[in-house]
This record gives C-alpha cells, structure tokens and sequence, in this order.
C-alpha cells in the first residue's frame, strides 16, 4: 500500500517525474478508432475517482462533477470543463499532474489507459450521453420524479399480513406453540419441559413489573393449586401499577426520552416526566395502541384534545434539541424533523426512513420523495408551554398577566430613561478599562470618521453593557430615589400576578420562524444579525384569525436546507401506502392543518403493513429475548428476515383484532407453553442444530436491565419506595463523575438514602451524562431511538456490584433485614438470604459454602454475594 | 495488604491457582467438568496467569488482526479543548499584520456577535529545526520537536459550536449518537491488555470537555468500546476498589464464595456462555484491582523523567502527569488514550476558547502543555515507543483571523492546524495550507474524515472496510467520505 502511494504520488508530480508522463504519453491504452462514452469508460473512472469529493456527498472547492453543466460552471478554482479542449481543462490537467493539486487527492491514480480516455472524451466535446442528465435542473426533476420499482411491494414487510391458519398439533392447544412446534419439527430440535413454577414466577414478575416477587407472592402462588394460577398471577402483575413503570421505560427507549435537551447548553425539560407518567398511565390502562399513537403523534388534532392527549405530544420533542437559534438556522430545524422521522420510522414503522434525507433509499423502497411527503405531515410542528388549566383558566390567567405588563411598562420605561446617560457613561469608562487603545479609540470616534475596521470594532463593544449595579450605584440621590420606588412599584405589581401554572412541554401546529426568544437566544449579542423571516407571519393561530397553514417545505436535494427543489405537499410510505388515504385531515376551526392526524391515521390504519408487525415484534422480543425480526426497528431488506414469518403475521392480525390491545398479547404470548419452558436445559443435539436458540428450544435468560437490576436489587433488601409518578429523582453520583460534564447540565445530587430509593424509573435523564450504574449495565444512546439494547460483560459492570456505595449499602440493608428476622441463627439467615434473592432456599452445597462464608465473615458479605450472583442477575 | 504493596503486587493477582481451584470446586466430577470447561475457554489459563496480560475468553477486546500490517498499534490523541487559534500557534500569517485593523474582505459568519476587523497575532514567529518551520513563541519546547511533526494547515470542520465541533473531530458527525474514534479503533483491534480498559480517557484537572462522555461514547456499538474515563488523582477508575470498611481478606472471601456458588449453578445450566464469561468479567475486575493503580502510579519514575514532563512544575505537572500517564498506559498496551486539555470551568479562561483574551489564554495554556507534550515525544522517542504510537494534536475548531473586541479571537470552524507525530510518520513538513489570512482551508484540505482515515490507516485499517453492522448499514467511521492524506501515510 505504502509503495503504491508513493508510486502513484510521484507519477503526478509532474514537475518532479517528467519521465513517468511521457511514458504516459507514449503508451495510449486505447485504439484511437474505439469511441468514447460516458456511460462505458468515463462513468466508471467519476464513480471511483472523482464523485467521492465532488458529487453527491460533496462538493469540495465548490466543484460538482455529476453533470456536464456543472463542470463547466466548474468551482471555486474555475471552470472544470472545456469541452473540445483537454488541455484546457483543469479536470485533465489535474489528473497528470500539470496543475495542481495533482488529483484524485489520495486515491489511486488513473491508469494510463484512462487518462487516455478522459483526454479523448473531452476532445471529443465531453458528451454526457446515454441518458445521463444533462443539466441541474433536469437531474432535481429526475430525482423529485422517482419512482418505485413495480416489485416494491413483493418483499415480506410490505405485504399486509395475513391471518394464517393455526398449524394443527396433537400435542399443543395454543396457536403460539403450534406454530413453534411446527418451525422446531422442520429444524429437528424439541422443546424443553416447562421450568419449575417459582423459575416461572420469577420470570412473570421481572418481565412484566421489573421487580422480582417477594416470598409472600411466591409463597401465594405455590399455595394457589387451583387451576388457572398461571392465567391469575398474569392477571394480578397486568393489574399491578408497577407493569406501565416496567413496559412504559420499553417504549421510553423507542422514544429517545430524556429529561433535558443535550448538546452544549443541556437544559433541563422541567415538564418532561408529564409525558414520562403519561406513558406509564397509557400502559397501564392499556390504552390502546393504535389510540396511544395518535395521541402521541396528534394528540393537539384529535377531535377531543385533552390535557392527557397534549402531554403526548411531547413524543415528538423528545430528542435532542441545540435550543440555540433554531429560527436562524435552518439546517438544526432540519436537524429535529429527521429526529421526529428517524424515531417513527424506526421505532414505529421498523423503516429507516430518514436513510432517504440525501439520496433514496440505497436498499428499502423508499423514495427521497416520500422522505420529504411525510417531512411536510410533520413540517408545521413547533415546541410551546402549555398551561395545564381550563381553557377558561387559561385565559384569566393570561389576561391577569397581560394587565400588570401594561401598568409594569411604562414603570420600567421611566427606570430605562433614569438609567440610560449612566448606562451610555458608563459604557466607555467599561471599554476604557477593558479594551486596547485602538478599540478605545474606535469607540469614542464620531461614527463617521472610523474607518471600516474601526466600525466592527466599535459595533463589538458599544454593545456591551456595563454590570446594572454600577448603573444604580452611579445615580444622583435624586434619581437613585425615584429608581427605587419606581422598582419598588414593579416589584408589588409582579408579586400580583397569578401564580404560575403547572405546564407541560407540548407540541402544536405553528411556524418556527416566528418562535419567540427561547433560553439561549439571548447570547447572541447581536439582533442585527438575525435571519428575518422572508414573510409576515405568527409563531402560532391566533384565535378568530385565518385558518393556520403550515409553512412552506421543500425537497432539499442531497439533504441540503439551502438547495430547495419543489414545494412538498404531505404525504407517506409509497411502497406502504394501500388505498387513498387523506393526508390532512381538516380540523374545525382551522387551528391546525390536519396533517399530523392523517399521518397517525396512515401509520394506525389497518391498511399499514408495517405498524401492528412492529409493534408485536417488540413485544415478543422483550418476553422471549429475541424478536422474531431480530432487528426490531428494521424490517428492511437490510434488517433480518423473521424466524417465524406465519407467526408474526398471525400475531399482527390477533393484535389488530383485539383492539391494539398490548395487554392481551401479553396474556396471549405468556400464556403459551413456550414462555413456561426451562432455560436450564441440556439438550446436545438442539445445541449443535440451533445453537443460538432460533427455534426456542429452550427459554433465552436474559440479563436483567440496568433498570431492572437496581430496582430487584433495592426489592430484596425491602428498601424501595413504591410511589408511582411524578418530578425525577437524582440518586447519588460522585462529585469527580459530575465533574466530568458540569457545564450548564443539571444534577441536584442527592445522598443515597430512602428519598432516592424509588424505582429507576424516575431518574432523572440526563443526556450529557448517563447515571454511572444504568451507563455500565448497557442504558442505550438516549439521543436516538433505541432497538435491542446490548447486553455486555465487561468487568466494569463487576466491579459496579463489588465496590459501588449504593449496592454495599443495600448488601448492608438486606443484612439488618435479615438479622432483624433471625438474630443469631446462621442456619436461618442463609435460607432468608436465599428466599429473598431469589425465591428459593438453599441446596446443601450452596447452604455450606454460605454459611461459612457467614460464620467467617460476617452476614452482609453473604448478601452482598447474593447480588453479584449470576442467578440473582439474570431472569431466567 | 497495605496500599503500598497493592501497587506492586500487580503481577501476583491471581484469582485461582488450579489445586485451589479443583479443591474450592469440590473436587468431585462437577468440579472436574467445569475445570475442563473453562480449560477450554482459557479461562484456567487466566486465572492462573501470574501477569497483567492473559487472553480472556469473552472479552471484547480479544486482539483482532487488522487489514495490513499497521505503522502503529496505539494511539496517543491530546485534544486541546476550546479551540486554538492557527494563526497565533502554527501557521503565521504576513497579511494578518500588512492588513491589520481592516475588515476581512467577506461576509463573516461568527458565533458571537459582531465580526471585528484583522488582527494580527500578539505572539513572534520562528523557524525551527531542520525542516524551518515556523512555530509561535509560546511552544518553545514543541518547536524544539518539528523535525518530528507533520502540520496539517488545512484541517477544516463544519460547525461553530463546541460541541458539534468536538463531536465531529471524535465521531466524524455533529450530530450524537455515533461512535467516537477511540470506539472504532479498539473495535477494530481490541486491546493488547486484559487488566485494562482499550480506550482509555483523561481529562483536564479542571473538568471535562464542552460534550462529557458523550465525546467518547460508543454510540449505536455496545457500551464496552465506550471510552472509560481515568481519574488523575486517586484510584483511576471509579468503584475500582472496595471503599473503606470493606477488607481485602473481605472482598477475597467474598469473590471467592462468589465464585463457588456460580460454579455449583453453573452446572445446572449447560451450553450458557454468556455465564461463564460473567465469571470471567469478575475475575477481570479483580486483576484490574491490582493493574489499573499500577499503570497509572508515576511515582516508580524517574526524577529525569518525571522532569521531562514537567512534573516539577506546578504550571506543567497537570498535564504532564497525564501525558506520563498516557506512555505507561501505552506501553502495558493500551490502545487509545485521549488527554483533553481545556476544561469546565471558566470557559474563557480554562479551555483555549479565547473570545475575550487571546493573549493571556493563549500563553497559559500552551505553558501548561508544551513541555509535557515534547516531553512525551522525547520520551517515547527514548523508549522506543515513538515508532508503534501515533500521537495526534488537534481541538475542535481554528480560531478567527478577525479580532472579537480587539482583545480575543471566535471560532473558526474554517481552518484549524493539527498535527500528527510517531508511527513512522515524517517529520518536518507542513501539509496543506489555509488562505492567506487563516480563514478557510485553501490547498489540500483535510475533512475530520479524511484526519480518521488516515488515523485508521497507519493503525493497520482501511476506514472503507472498518464497519459496523447498525440500523441497516455497514457503518463507517468516514460514512462515505474519507481520503488518506498523502504526506502521511507515505
């Protein structure tokens, strides 16, 4: 490689390998007679060597070799292209080194042959022929006008799932096994027997609340002989408030939630947990799925808009956001609708449709322009405060607010007149202390004698201010007098005003250009510098005024804000769209164009092939530690195929019948015999067959989660705090940790103790820092949405269990417990110990080795053991 | 055991000795089997090994052959936080002083309000070395080292925010969610060390970087090829020991009770590796115990050498300390150790991000790295070490030719000077340039992409065939962009 290198460098270094040129001259690889095209010799040499850095992707110094008007135009360094003249073109001339710099830039060079046909080509007049387009215009048409091949639709996730017919069975009642019976008779492996009940209780528990079952519930279900237990304690853990914490931190991963907005500022979203507990509330009550989408999608469109349907809303503003000049800077606007695209694609339709921002899809049949159609359903979404009162309310309060800004005003003019010639003095005294004498010198010069550079500097610092306290300090006693009771007046009238609120951070339809100043806007130092809006407007409807529209949206070429091709008008997933669905849905009064809704109405329809698919799968995945499609937000061609496609169908179209309900496929999933098998199972010859356990010849143990893990572990020792919902808790992180990531993110560090014994749930999200234990047991990204999480075994997560303050604190809790029960009886205290981890006592083999680990140590060794063993971590 | 001797006991740590072993396990047909098991994975061989440096099954950071036979096999990257400015450190510019106090004849874009007129730089230049290239005053000892340094003048990015900017020269996107380059590279490689963490990070005395962990996160890969981040004071790693109250004969009874009762369960669930490489993580975590402090601990240096990082200094013993750090780690086969220098704090004064006092922020920061930074040279150099370690110099962003109020200087994603070092590298040339002011990139300009390509490629990599497997895509740390540059990997 390195040889070549240099090989290839010193060719195209004219001036240094005269010889190697003319050995280039002297050796055409091509028979003058053949002729040259784009399509056959010149394409191939752009692909490899040219478009990388000039093409699609980017236009280095400005050069865009993809069409021949481009070339022409050339770059910054000129035009690129004399057609009919080779040596008078700079695209010839770098490649043999006669100008620099000696190009392709770091690749390989061209063979002799090539730049023989190059030469050729651009003598001939440079023809892009065989229906390359020809021209910008034409290529943006070209792209704009796509379409899908006729076989789009043959491909399994585009079909709409059909209902297959229950595969018969001798040995199995339920439709689930039998349709795992007849994949693991295909395969040749059998299925395990079913596991011993308390395994089987263990994994109900931990599967659908995150907290394993304490001896009593253990003990309770053994003592239920009735039949039907197994169908009751799933009923009893649905019913349970714990099941929406559990399920609800499932769908948290899908939907990128955190509690403060990321990137450098990182500001607390100190209304997020509302749309937290609504999540949780949704399971909960089982809403149903098509409906939980809706409201999360369009929950300000619905024909009955609640403050529960609003607080949805915040799904689609959950991600990431800079929260710094969004208005000024389109490509971050940009930046957040492919966030909203990306999450419903991936996590709600299993499509990487923001895969088709620059380009269409290189392996899905999505086109660029369905990517830019669904980009304009969402387009007109803008982030507000709202005010969780009655409409009523609302408007009193607002109202009450608007009255004392009135009598507020002209006091705090007269306070801005009194300050004003202090201020303006001030100001140069501050530039005379803090500024070199040019600066001085440019700033106190009458404007019209500064020279140009004199007036940036001048416009750099009479913008500053000078501290407010000097300004007052700086006051006559007679208007230091005034000043003060005019402050005083402002101060008694803010004190009447309503109390504010409780809010929540929602989404509605409006116009992002005319947002008003958000945290972060105000250090810009510089108004002037804004981008205006290049028409009239208003940040959101106004009450009696014309029905809303949304602002214009346009299909950007190469995803590029600033290259707009067509207005879009909204739209879907061609290849998944099946009839004539609407694409706005009006809504009365106009407040808000309906898009949104007729995207969720797209995605909850029947008619979609992909929603209800997606959705069982991820339920399947997180009872049976595996989706059926692997790939859970990917059933792409790029995704993996389904191990059991007849299944997913089957299930998809139970799921749809049932009224999207996830509570029943929970029922439906645990109640077949499949769920019940043994994990602990030897089976050789389904080893060897189906050593990853495709066919479910035995139960997948599965990790506990991080989440999962910190509440089992609190469980056990009886310190956790049960309490459901509400503002996040800040469980304790060391100093040197939150040091790392101080800056403007927020951490209310709390010492471990009860207060922050609540489930894990509850912590708070911090995007600029993952809470140290959840980040070492995995916590996926939380700036996208997440399919699977990894599961790892690194010794990070050992020693988070050996020697972290909080799991030796509740090894020492769980040790009080115990003793508490049974002072003194080591005998007793190593059963308790194991009937509390885990739900069993003790074998002879491990009682003698724990009970000399006691009798030798002491009791808090034993259950800080009990934590760190593979039993305890694992749900199996 | 005292702490004294915990630090140089490394090497002893073992988990079992095979007798032991069989004999804690029972003996008996189950202790056999299981011995045999782990035989077989290797793992016996571990927890015999009496050193720092085994193969343990499951880890994910066994040692993978790379594409080529690499010029280098770690990486030393010294992030300088905050932005340095080129124009004041390693590409003067004549016309900055011919044109001072006159607009920058283009509408400028700048983070912070207004743009100011040219300024020239309050730092002297001179020509160093063999090769004559031109160094600012502030790094007199760096100069002393340019024979041994390739300067990229046209390194460029695209974006005026720290943190997109930061993310780009460590992930190659501004947007989060993508692994840094120390991810790609120990996921490429994995690590010549089983005691210690591949990717090893180490921030400023100060605070973390402008981003946190998210500058050395692993993205969408799994959370084991994340960065983790060393302390430079006490225990490098947190949880890395028992805390007080917890005896070593403690901790020892309880990983070794530990240990049987996942052996006696383990016999009860056949055909699970996935458990026996959790007990194999434990007894990882324990050799890192002993291992982690050792590889860290300067205390066993020389004075010459602890003087040739500056250690003697309060103004240099900071980051000299970490550089130290970062040889000791490199040398127990570390594969990537990222300094940020610049952190939280005053964001003027404690990172290079110099808006309001170019001068003062230049000349404290570069006194507080320079010799540390030759010093490391020297010393891998001394050692041998310089050849098989790349050490990479760069920050976010350049800094603006224009002035910010006469007295500072804004960020200036358009031109930045970075630098490359070691792994056979050739020294004294300036690679690219910028314009004449220092504005933009001009000749041969270098993208993040095309600086991570060529990173990958003197490690032994081709950054087209380093992917990972994620939303659908073979993922590349260069997406689809990335060209080697030349001059280096000649």
């Amino acid at each position: 490689m390195r040889k070549v290198l240099n090989a290839a460098w010193s060719v195209r270094k004219w001036r240094l390998a005269p010889a190697a040129v003319v050995v280039l001259w002297a050796s055409p690889a091509i028979a003058q007679s053949e002729r040259i095209t784009f399509t056959d010799q010149i394409r191939p040499i752009f692909e490899r060597s040219c478009w990388n850095c000039h093409g699609e992707a980017s236009q280095l110094s400005g050069l865009d070799l993809r069409t021949r008007d481009d070339a022409i135009a050339g770059g910054t360094r000129g035009t690129a292209l004399v057609p009919g003249r080779a040596d008078e073109s700079r695209l010839y001339q770098v490649l043999t080194g006669l100008a620099d710099p000696p190009m392709p830039m770091g690749g390989d060079s061209l063979s002799d042959g090539e730049v023989a046909a190059v030469r050729q080509w651009i003598d001939d007049g440079a023809h892009w022929d065989e229906g390359g387009a020809t021209s910008a215009a034409d290529a943006l048409s070209a792209l704009e006008n796509s379409t899908l091949p006729p076989d789009a639709r043959d491909y399994w996730a585009f079909r709409l799932p059909t209902q297959a017919t229950v595969p018969a069975s001798v040995t199995y009642s339920h439709p689930i096994d039998r349709f795992l019976d007849t994949s693991r008779g295909e395969a040749g492996v059998e299925a395990a027997p079913k596991a011993d009940p308390l395994t089987r209780l263990r994994r109900a528990y931990l599967d659908l609340t995150g907290l394993p079952p304490t001896p009593e519930q253990a003990a309770a279900f053994l003592a239920d002989t009735e039949r039907g237990a197994w169908e009751r304690v799933i009923d009893q853990l649905l019913e349970s408030p714990h099941y929406g914490e559990r399920w609800g931190r499932h769908w948290m991963d899908v939907a990128r939630y955190a509690d403060s907005t990321g990137f450098e500022q990182d500001y607390v979203r100190p209304n997020a947990w509302r749309y937290r507990d609504y999540v949780i509330n949704a399971y909960n009550k089982d809403k149903p799925y098509n409906q939980f989408l809706r409201e999360q999608i369009a929950g300000d469109e619905l024909d009955h808009v609640t403050d529960e349907t609003l607080i949805a809303t915040g799904f689609l503003r959950a991600g990431p956001r800079v929260q710094f000049r969004e208005k000024d800077n389109p490509e971050r606007r940009h930046d957040y609708l492919d966030d909203v695209l990306a999450t419903l694609g991936r996590g709600v339709l299993g499509m990487t449709v923001h895969c088709a921002r620059c380009h269409d899809h290189k392996f899905d049949p999505i086109l660029q322009k369905d990517y830019y159609s669904m980009q304009a359903s969402i387009f007109g979404y803008v982030e507000i405060d709202h005010p969780l009162l009655d409409h009523r309310d609302v408007l009193s309060y607002r109202a009450a607010n608007a009255e004392i800004d009135a009598q507020v005003e002209p006091l705090r003019g007269e306070i801005a007149t009194l300050e004003e010639p202090h201020r303006n003095r001030l100001r140069l005294e501050l530039i005379r202390e803090r500024f070199p004498e040019n600066v001085q010198r440019a700033a106190e010069k009458p404007a019209e004698e500064r020279t140009a550079g004199e007036q940036l500097l001048a416009a750099q610092v009479l913008s500053l201010n000078p501290p407010r306290q000097r300004v007052i300090d700086a006051l006559t006693d007679e208007e230091a007098e005034r000043h003060l009771a005019l402050t005083r007046q402002v101060e008694d009238l803010d004190r009447q005003r309503p109390p504010e609120p409780a809010m929540a951070e929602i989404v509605t339809d409006g116009d992002y250009r005319f947002a008003p100043d958000g945290p972060g806007d105000e250090v810009i130092g510089c108004p002037e510098c804004r981008t205006p809006p290049d028409a009239p407007g208003t940040f959101l409807y106004e009450e009696g005024g014309p029905a809303y529209e949304a602002p214009p949206s346009y299909f950007l070429i190469r995803g590029d804000p600033f290259s707009s091709g067509s207005e879009m008008q909204p739209g879907f997933l061609s290849v998944a769209t099946y009839g004539d669905p609407p694409t706005a849905i009006s809504r009365p009064g106009g407040r808000t164009s309906g898009r949104r809704l007729a995207l969720a109405e797209w995605i909850t329809s029947r008619d979609n092939p992909l929603t209800a698919r997606v959705a069982v799968n991820r339920i399947w995945h997180h009872h049976f530690g595996r989706g059926i499609v692997r790939t859970l937000d990917n059933l792409g061609k790029m995704g993996e195929l389904p191990t059991h496609p007849e299944l997913l169908d089957w299930l998809a179209v139970e799921f749809m019948d049932r009224g999207w309900s996830v509570k029943e496929m929970h029922r439906l999933m645990m109640t077949s015999e499949a769920y019940q098998m043994a994990s602990a199972h030897d089976d050789g010859a389904a080893l060897a067959t189906d050593p990853e356990n495709q066919y479910l010849w035995r139960y997948r143990p599965q990790r506990l989660e991080a989440e999962a893990l910190r509440d089992a572990i609190m469980t056990v020792a009886g310190t956790i705090d049960l309490t459901v919902g509400g503002k996040p808790i800040f469980p304790f992180v060391p100093p040197e940790i939150l040091k790392t990531s101080e800056g403007k993110g927020h951490w209310d560090n709390q010492e471990d103790g009860p207060e922050v014994w609540r489930r894990s749930v509850y912590v708070f999200r911090r995007r600029s820092l993952g809470f140290p234990f959840f980040d070492t047991f995995d916590l996926p990204d939380q700036n996208q949405t997440a399919a699977a999480r990894n599961v790892s075994t690194v010794p990070t997560q050992a020693l988070t269990l050996l020697n972290n303050g909080f799991v030796l604190n509740q090894a020492q809790l769980l040790a009080d417990r115990i003793q508490g029960e049974a002072p003194g009886d080591i005998e007793r205290q190593v059963e308790l110990a194991y009937e509390l981890a885990l739900m069993r006592p003790p074998t002879a083999d491990e009682a003698a080795v724990a009970r000399s680990l006691v009798r030798e140590q002491s009791l808090v060794d034993l259950t800080h053991v009990m934590f760190n063993l593979n039993e305890f971590l694992y749900l199996r | 055991m005292s702490d004294h001797d915990h630090h140089h006991s490394c090497k002893k740590r073992t988990f079992w000795d095979r007798r032991d072993f069989l004999f804690q396990s029972g003996g008996g047909i189950a202790g056999l089997a299981l011995a045999h098991l782990m035989d077989k994975q290797g793992l016996l061989a571990a927890a015999q090994s009496d050193t720092c440096e085994v193969p343990v099954p499951g880890n994910p950071f066994t040692p993978r052959d790379p594409h080529f036979e690499p010029r280098a096999k770690s990486v030393i990257s010294l992030f300088m936080s905050g932005g340095v400015s080129q124009v004041d450190t390693f590409d003067p510019k004549q016309a900055l002083i011919d044109h001072a106090g006159e607009p920058l004849a283009e509408s400028v874009v700048v983070r912070q309000g207004h743009p100011g007129p040219l300024m020239p730089s309050p730092f002297g230049f001179k020509k160093h070395g063999q090769s004559g290239i031109d160094v600012s005053d502030i790094f007199p000892h760096i100069a002393s080292k340019v024979d041994e340094i390739a300067f990229i003048r046209s390194l460029y990015g695209r974006s005026n925010d720290h943190i997109q900017a930061t993310y780009e020269m460590q992930t190659g996107q501004i947007r989060v969610g993508f692994p840094s380059v120390g991810s790609w590279v120990t996921y490429g490689l994995g690590s010549e060390s089983s005691s210690l963490p591949a990717y090893v990070v180490m921030n400023d005395y100060r605070g973390g970087p402008l981003g946190g962990p998210t500058d050395w996160s692993a993205g969408f890969m799994p959370a084991a090829y994340q960065g983790t981040l060393f302390r430079a004071v006490g225990d490098p790693i947190v949880d890395l020991q028992p805390p007080e109250g917890v005896s070593t004969e403690q901790q020892r009874a309880r990983l070794d009770t530990l240990a049987k009762l996942n052996e006696i369960d383990m016999a009860k669930n056949p055909g699970n590796s996935e458990l026996s490489a959790r007990i194999s993580s434990y007894e990882l975590a324990y050799r890192m115990q002993g291992c982690a402090p050792e590889a860290v601990d300067t205390s066993a240096e020389s004075d010459v050498t602890k003087k040739l990082y500056g250690l003697d200094d309060p103004m240099t013993e900071p980051f000299g300390r970490q550089c130290l750090m970062a040889r000791r780690l490199v040398e127990r086969g570390v594969r990537f150790v990222q300094l940020f220098h610049g952190g939280l704090g005053n964001q003027n004064t404690d990172t290079w991000d110099a808006h309001s006092n170019l001068k003062e922020n230049h000349t404290l920061h570069a006194k507080e790295t320079d010799l540390p930074i030759a010093g490391l040279l020297t010393d891998l150099k001394g050692r041998g070490l310089l050849d098989s370690t790349l050490v990479v110099w760069h920050a976010e962003f350049g800094r603006m030719p224009i002035s910010q109020r006469g007295v500072g200087r804004d960020h200036n994603p358009g031109a930045m000077t970075g630098w490359m070092a070691g792994a056979g590298i050739q020294g004294g040339q300036v690679i690219g340039s910028s314009d004449d002011f220092g504005y933009k990139a001009a000749e041969q300009r270098v993208s993040p992409h095309d600086f991570h390509a060529t990173m990958l490629h003197m490690l032994g990599m081709d950054h087209t065939k380093l992917t990972y497997r994620y939303n659908g895509r073979d993922m590349r740390l260069t997406d689809v962009h990335g060209t080697l540059i030349p001059q280096i990997v000649a």
